[in-house]
């Protein structure tokens, strides 16, 4: 393994004058960048914002929190199966004959009964592939960001559960 | 032999470099073995992000693997999917939208622009200069405001999808795109008198870290650590995809301005240069763009053909290869990535001899890895 090639020594001694010349040109070319940091100073729109006082305003489209609106699911397992982290826990019975018709709000026949949906948020990679399989669109990608909580378990969230159920007036637009 | 020397001799000191260094940008470890403040030997230790992104592809669907090409490279995202898209789609024979083409051509640039901004900002800080940092953060949370308005997200985009695009941008999209170029130009004049003329800048750069043209054909060297050395090779002229045989722009190569050919500082301006270039490209791009759809036809189902393909694309920071094999299911057979950052990493150990421990800071920062691409 040589490396001779790899530095290239500096022998030369430097001069007296030289050495002033060096120091006098590292002042000067700092001082330039110093006056464009001074220019900043005033008349230049702060970029950052004071997060929990002004809260920023994501895009519409952006991809946070995962909900599903339990009522208009069709337990098809379209977004279980696309999902590349295996998320997405479904579980459903087959309706009684005799029970009411239920509707979807596009109008696809609900025959089977949610007996679970949970996603496991701490597993969840945020990727999208879930929300654009689901043929009724009942599952979505929120703008709601600020869900952080203390233990694991809480990650995980039934979407049959009142409370959970409760965040939808809060974080989903219709 | 002079034995004087001999017994002045002292013993080489055992340093870890890493796993948590700032300027391994990630958890790379360096073993060094120093004398006093020379480096006397470097050893890379990797493997600290592996996630076994190859072999768990193979038991995923290929639509479902793009998330997880996402996080190889999470500073380029989009040359990651780009990339992915593209192999499967030669292999499929999907024909991409024009519209859509476009946009992917003008998120990869933009892309790149925002991984070099990225490098120049932290490059800045390995050397002590600690505000380029945030002016150059300050641009590239512009692109990634307007990657998060096309695709969602910030940094792990799943945007280019096999056929297409995800969704469609708007004209107002183009005018910010347009806008954000005109901007860029007068901030990388500002930038180089904030650093790329800064004489304390150029010492600690110029002659440091040199890669000769023989180290980069010996270990296989790609993107701007090629270029710095004075080779003029990069896909997106040399082997075009997309529409780069279109676009009119030069490739930016290491002149040896401030020292040698092939230092740090070459490095440093051929990524400088490049973003102009990629400013050039993105321009043609929208004046090009006309409207249609972004998605081709695509099965539901995808299930690719049998067969074996290799196929490369020009990241920032350099060539990344996919090798796909398929047995015509829905799952890839075998998917091997050839990352561009393992290649350099490996040739940090040839870099080391010799060097001061702060310009070993120096080098590592001008190869510019990710190590996520690293362990993949």
């Amino acid at each position: 393994m040589s490396s001779q090639h790899n530095h290239a020594t500096v022998s030369h001694e430097l001069s007296l004058g030289q050495y002033f010349d060096n120091i006098k040109t590292a002042v000067i070319t700092t001082f330039k960048g110093m006056m464009i940091t001074l220019k900043y100073v005033y008349g230049v729109r702060p970029v950052t914002i004071e997060y929990p006082e002004v809260k920023e305003e994501l895009p519409e489209i952006s991809r946070s929190r995962l909900y599903n609106d339990a009522e208009n699911c069709i337990s098809c397992l379209q977004c279980a199966s696309a999902c590349p982290v295996d998320c997405i826990y479904i579980s459903a019975n087959r309706r009684a004959t005799d029970a009411p018709a239920l509707k979807t709000k596009d109008g696809t026949a609900i025959k089977l009964d949610l007996t679970m949906y949970t996603i496991d948020t701490a597993l969840c990679c945020y990727c999208g592939l879930c929300t654009t399989v689901c043929p009724t669109s009942c599952l979505t990608h929120t703008t709601d960001y600020e869900y952080a909580s203390y233990t694991v378990d809480q990650m995980k969230y039934d979407y049959l559960a009142p409370e959970v159920r409760a965040w939808r007036t809060r974080i989903v637009k219709d | 032999m002079d034995v004087n020397q001999e017994k002045l001799k002292t013993e080489l000191l055992t340093v870890n470099m890493g796993p948590q260094h700032p300027a391994t940008h990630g958890v790379l470890r360096v073993e060094i073995k120093t004398d006093s403040e020379i480096v006397a030997e470097a050893i890379p230790h990797i493997g600290y992000l592996h996630r076994c992104k190859e072999k768990h592809s193979e038991s995923l669907d290929y639509r479902g693997v793009i998330p997880y090409v996402d996080r190889m490279d999470y500073l380029a995202a989009m040359n990651m999917e780009l990339g992915y898209c593209l192999t499967i789609e030669k292999m499929l024979g999907t024909e991409v939208p024009k519209r859509a083409t476009y946009i992917r051509m003008v998120c990869a640039e933009l892309q790149r622009i925002a991984s070099h901004l990225m490098f120049f900002g932290t490059y800045a800080i390995d050397l002590g200069a600690f505000s380029p940092f945030l002016y150059a953060f300050q641009k590239r949370e512009e692109i990634l405001r307007l990657f998060e308005e096309f695709s969602g997200a910030r940094l792990l985009y799943n945007y280019i999808w096999i056929g297409g695009v995800w969704n469609d941008i708007t004209d107002k999209h183009i005018e910010r795109i347009l806008k954000f170029c005109d901007e860029l130009s007068e901030e990388l004049k500002k930038y180089d008198t904030l650093v790329s003329q800064n004489r304390i800048f150029i010492e600690r750069t110029a002659n440091v870290g040199l890669i000769s043209q023989t180290l980069c054909y010996e270990y296989g060297l790609t993107g701007p650590l090629l270029r710095g050395s004075g080779i003029k090779w990069d896909l997106r002229k040399n082997r075009p995809y997309c529409f780069y045989d279109k676009m009119e722009f030069e490739i930016p190569v290491g002149l040896g301005e401030k020292g040698t050919l092939g230092d740090c500082y070459d490095r440093y301006s051929v990524r400088m240069r490049e973003m102009i270039e990629s400013i050039k490209i993105i321009r043609q791009c929208l004046q090009g763009i006309e409207a249609g759809p972004v998605m081709g036809k695509v099965a539901k189902v995808l299930k690719v053909p049998a067969g074996e393909i290799y196929f490369r694309t020009e990241c920032p920071r350099g060539e990344l290869g996919y090798h796909l094999i398929s047995d015509g299911s829905k799952k890839p057979y075998r998917l091997k990535v050839k990352s561009s950052c393992f290649t350099h990493v490996s040739v940090l150990p040839e870099l080391a001899p010799g060097q001061m421990i702060a310009d070993l800071v120096a080098t590592i920062g001008s190869i510019d890895i990710v190590l996520g691409e690293v362990d993949r």
